[in-house]
């Protein structure tokens, strides 16, 4: 009886093996060499990647074959994975791994064999090149649909690239609920590590919820000076401090357009919350300036920011409240600089601000600056106007080296879609950000090598297991941050911080922030504005 | 099968149990297989009379096989039943083969209901009432059994409540032996008189969930009829189903009709064949308050409008809201080709090309991915074309919905096309000096019937006007007519605007002084109408 079940099993299996039509991961006896190189998803061509990273499966695109045979070579060791007529290549882990150490430092050739009939193909082969330098192993992101207003089923989720493990910081409620929707958004660490971590909630249960050693508690930055609460967060790499903007935010959506949606602040200051205390005061408060994306100096000394000076876009016969419909009919027109101010951890006192780079001059804008571990590079998002420039096509990865004042920008991570949202690994060497470039809509999250000589190098997609996934996905990978380590504290926890308890109200402190600066000056040194390559 | 006792006692002959010596008279006797008849009528009323509002449920719907693309809805409660609910409503794809899986979910759970609650013959018509309870709610519900509502449950409850019924039957059959009855045979222990009654029942049930619809929930029908003719491209089909209802008035029936009338370049002609004074319908938001609809209409009639950019913003706002759905993917697709989106395109069509039944849309659209000149040539797209924008601008600059609001304010057009349409959407909001300043480039010519009509009532206020047209002096004679006739009724033109529609049916002045009006009192629904004007 068992002999006779067996046998059965063994038929269904080979059945089913048969039906995909997987071939032996074997490399052909005989094929014939052809000049094109594969057509494979994601684009993993030419990329320079993490000796740590999991493998990077990929679809092999030729309508004519029936099935595909890979191998990855390098330094002696061999990698053989195998598809069938679906193209999609699956490689093993271990074996992955094993070859990624052999060749650090080094390139793998990888070869891609097609059957067509009884014919077997060689592509012309392409190269990984495998960095010395690993990349920090979790990336946390936030999954949500492309809206234009509207929220429902969003999450944090933090995946470790040295695997498939994805898992959950944070899920807003599943079941729709008038009384408990909310929107959870800006998740934020102190220095790539998960042991400070913020993100605010939005609609019913707001406030920000602060995570520090293991613990969570939800907090509220309100005052009649305050414009919203905290956004755009900051931490500070030292001191118990959080910089953040505050945002009075409106959306507008194009009707004739190659971009969907422009995101303005109507106005925008910078704040300064000490978690300890549970204190916060202005940074900068002005009212024709609007200051965002603060970004802390890893020694803590200078905070970066954006400032655009929108006193020329407003006319001074028209009363305030046309403010909104003035700023929407000039949209294109409002240029964001980057800016610093100097910052005593002692006395805790900001300086001047300074203006970094000009752009408005250019006629450009800048948004989201990060700050290289080392202190060196400013990286930065510059697109053609606005600072919400995940929705623009003209947004591109830049950045400037504060040794040589020069910007350029990291045309080799670029695409002709939007770049932004980026982060920095703790080594300083890799990259992650968010890009449309695949098609045009959904956010992917994107890893890109930055060498000891400050070029960037060609970006790629972070891996799935499912190399289809990026196309199945029908929610965008929103603002990736590189951590070394994973979040210690368990989603439930967090949820009862943010369901069952009350935010802590902030006490405000005033300062003397208002209008420290009116307009946005050339460099306050030379007076010039920083050059460019 | 359990072993029938060979003596039968008197009582049971009394009962009409069949047995040889009092079969006599029983012969004569007519017993309809009653659960068959049934099966047969659900099937009738599953596919052909209700069936265009399940495919459409279906369209408002999305189901694949793979688990982590339904994780929205898996992830939720009963989550499983969601989820194979939503399987099962694919093959309404063809109300027929999706009528057939119903009636036989419905007929097997009435037969299992007999079984499991062991009903005798007398009280056998009780196992015909969870089904018909099952199409009652499903008919009351109307339209909120798809709109911003749960499209798993349609099927997801029958299969259930079959599973269970059958898990149930499993276990009385495997302990107590009880006899099973052949499904669709006259069971022999039932009397004519529990044959009729049976009958009976499930004829007044039926007859009570068609007359309600009929009575309470008359635009369901017609209004996915249209939905889905819609998405055919019927639209000689839309404006005969339309005419053929021209006294309902509701707002995506309204929207559904222009659609088709712009394809066939008939706006300026047939626009006012049907009532427009909005009656309230029964259906709700997700939150459970009363809705307008409009999410009903709103992507269709900016994408139709020519306003593909809009389209994707309503569709995207409501893909958030309620997941993916095959009718708003499609919009999307479609949308997206028109702005040339191709990796977009072939996102979406790779999605959808897992649903059941979706390869015909698939290979249609998908042979334009790349290929400007099919996307050009396809008659709908061309006509869409015509009356696309011509420069960039906000939505919120404009009166929503957008498709009506940026025709209000259109300064520039593309074609001849939008033109029409955007003085027909003048004459509609009533808006008459918006309409006279865009009349000049028609001058001279001998403008559609319903634009001359608004340049004849413009007229009383702007002597000489009609002398720049052509081909208005026919018509004067009937508008003279027509002022003289409706003055006895201008004192109440709320009052007298239903029994009046259908002696001026589809004559433009009609409806400017007595169409949507804000508190039209006789609407068909005998429900309080919207409180929603002009929009």
């Amino acid at each position: 009886m068992n002999h006779k079940i067996n046998i059965f099993l063994i038929a269904i299996a080979a059945v089913l093996l048969a039906a995909c039509g997987k071939p032996a991961a074997q490399v052909p006896d005989q094929y014939t060499q052809v000049e094109e190189q594969a057509n494979i998803y994601p684009d993993y061509t030419g990329v320079v990647v993490p000796p740590n990273i999991a493998p990077l499966n990929f679809i092999v695109r030729d309508s004519l074959a029936d099935a595909f045979v890979v191998q990855l070579q390098g330094n002696g060791v061999e990698l053989l994975a195998s598809a069938g007529k679906d193209g999609v290549v699956q490689m093993d882990i271990a074996q992955w791994k094993k070859l990624l150490s052999a060749c650090k430092g080094a390139d793998v050739s990888v070869t891609v064999y097609s059957k067509r009939g009884e014919k077997w193909y060689a592509y012309k082969p392409y190269a990984l090149t495998v960095a010395e330098e690993p990349v920090d192993a979790f990336l946390s992101y936030r999954l949500i649909q492309p809206s234009y207003e509207l929220y429902r089923q969003l999450g944090i989720y933090q995946r470790n690239l040295t695997n498939w493990d994805v898992r959950t910081i944070y899920e807003n409620n599943r079941e729709f609920d008038n009384k408990a929707n909310h929107c959870i958004n800006c998740h934020n660490y102190r220095s790539n590590s998960s042991a400070d971590m913020m993100f605010h909630v939005r609609a019913n249960f707001g406030g920000t919820v602060i995570i520090q050693n293991g613990k969570a508690h939800k907090v509220q930055m309100k005052d009649s000076t305050i414009i919203t609460a905290g956004v755009y967060p900051s931490w500070h790499p030292t001191e118990n401090l959080i910089a953040f903007s505050t945002n009075k935010t409106g959306q507008a959506f194009h009707v004739y357009h190659d971009e969907k949606i422009e995101v303005m602040d109507e106005s925008s200051d910078l704040l300064l919350y000490d978690v300890t205390k549970n204190e916060v005061c202005h940074i900068l408060r002005t009212p024709d300036d609007l200051e965002t994306f603060p970004c802390w100096a890893p020694d803590g000394k200078k905070l970066y920011f954006c400032n655009a000076n929108i006193a020329p876009l407003l006319r001074p016969d028209l009363p305030d409240s046309t403010r909104t419909q003035q700023l929407m009919i000039q949209y294109d027109s409002i240029y964001y600089n980057l800016m610093s101010v100097s910052f005593d951890p002692k006395t805790r006192q900001f300086g001047e601000p300074q203006v970094e780079i000009d752009a408005a001059s250019e006629g450009k804008s800048i948004s989201v600056p990060r700050v290289s571990p080392d202190g060196r590079y400013v990286l930065y998002t510059q697109g053609d106007y606005g600072q919400f420039h995940i929705w623009h096509k003209s947004a591109d990865l830049w950045v400037k080296d504060l040794q040589t004042d020069s910007c350029y920008a990291l045309n080799e991570a670029n695409s002709l879609d939007t770049e932004s949202f980026h982060s920095w690994s703790s080594n300083g060497r890799w990259m992650a950000f968010a890009s449309r470039r695949m098609d045009g809509n959904y956010s992917r999250a994107f890893l890109a090598y930055f060498d000891k000589n400050g070029k960037a190098h060609k970006a790629f997609v972070i891996p799935q297991e499912n190399p289809e996934y990026n196309i199945l996905l029908l929610k965008s990978f929103n603002v990736p941050e590189l951590t070394k380590d994973s979040v210690a504290i368990s989603t439930d926890d967090i949820t009862k911080c943010v369901i069952e308890t009350e935010a802590e109200n902030a006490k405000y402190i005033p300062t003397d922030a208002t209008f420290r600066h009116q307009k946005p000056k050339t460099d306050a040194v030379t007076g010039a504005s920083p050059k460019r390559k | 099968m359990a072993k029938e006792k060979p003596n039968k006692s008197k009582k049971d002959v009394a009962k009409g149990a069949s047995t040889p010596p009092v079969a006599e008279k029983k012969k004569r006797s007519v017993r309809l297989p009653v659960l068959l008849l049934f099966c047969v009528a659900v099937l009738l009323w599953s596919a052909w009379y209700y069936g265009s509002v399940f495919h459409l449920s279906r369209e408002y719907s999305f189901w694949v096989a793979d688990t982590r693309q339904m994780d929205f809805i898996l992830s939720c409660s009963f989550g499983s039943m969601r989820y194979v609910g939503r399987a099962l409503l694919m093959t309404y794809k063809y109300p027929w083969l999706g009528g057939l899986l119903m009636a036989f979910l419905l007929t097997v759970g009435t037969w299992l209901v007999g079984y499991c609650w062991r009903l005798k013959a007398k009280w056998r018509s009780i196992q015909y009432l969870p089904a018909l309870a099952y199409m009652g709610t499903v008919t009351y519900l109307g339209l909120d059994i798809f709109f911003e509502a749960e499209t798993g449950y349609i099927l997801g409850i029958p299969f259930l409540t079959v599973l269970v019924l059958a898990i149930c039957g499993i276990m009385i059959r495997s302990f107590s032996r009880k006899k099973v009855h052949a499904l669709f045979a006259v069971p022999a222990d039932e009397t004519q008189r529990d044959n009729l009654f049976q009958l009976v029942v499930c004829i007044v049930g039926f007859a009570a969930i068609i007359g309600f619809n009929e009575w309470k929930r008359p635009y369901v029908r017609v209004i996915t009829q249209l939905a889905a003719m819609e998405q055919e491209q019927d639209w000689e089909g839309i404006q005969r189903v339309a005419r053929a209802h021209s006294y309902q008035s509701n707002r995506p029936m309204a929207c559904m009709y222009a659609i088709a009338l712009v394809h066939t370049e008939q706006i300026a002609y047939r626009m006012y064949d049907i009532r427009l004074d909005y009656d309230s319908l029964y259906i709700h938001g997700k939150d459970g308050t009363h809705n307008n609809a409009s999410n009903m209409y709103i992507p269709e009639g900016s994408y139709h409008g020519g306003f593909s950019e809009s389209c994707m913003h309503s569709c995207m706002e409501q893909m958030v809201m309620e997941g993916p759905s095959l009718r708003l993917m499609k919009l999307y697709i479609k949308s997206a080709l028109m702005r040339g989106e191709w990796e977009l395109c072939r996102k979406y069509l790779r999605i959808l090309s897992d649903v059941p039944f979706e390869s015909a849309f698939c290979g249609k659209y998908g042979a334009m991915v790349g290929n400007d000149s099919l996307v050009n040539a396809d008659p709908e797209i061309a006509k869409i074309r015509l009356t696309e924008p011509l420069h960039d601008s906000f939505e919120s600059m404009y009166q929503p919905p957008l498709f009506m609001g940026y025709n209000l304010s259109l300064v520039e057009g593309r074609s001849v096309n939008a033109l029409y349409n955007s003085l027909c959407v003048c004459l509609y909001t009533k808006l008459m000096p918006a309409f006279l300043s865009r009349l000049e480039p028609i001058m001279g010519t001998t403008p559609p019937d319903i634009i001359g009509d608004g340049i004849l009532l413009s007229a009383s206020k702007n002597p000489g006007l009609e002398n720049n047209f052509t081909g208005l002096n026919m018509r004067i004679p009937r508008i003279q007519s027509f002022m003289q006739q409706i003055q006895p009724y201008m004192s109440d033109r709320p009052g007298h605007a239903y029994e009046l529609f259908g002696k001026y049916k589809g004559y433009y002045p009609y409806y400017y002084f007595f169409g949507n009006l804000k508190a039209t009192k006789k609407g068909y629904t005998g429900e309080a109408t919207s409180n929603s004007g002009v929009n």
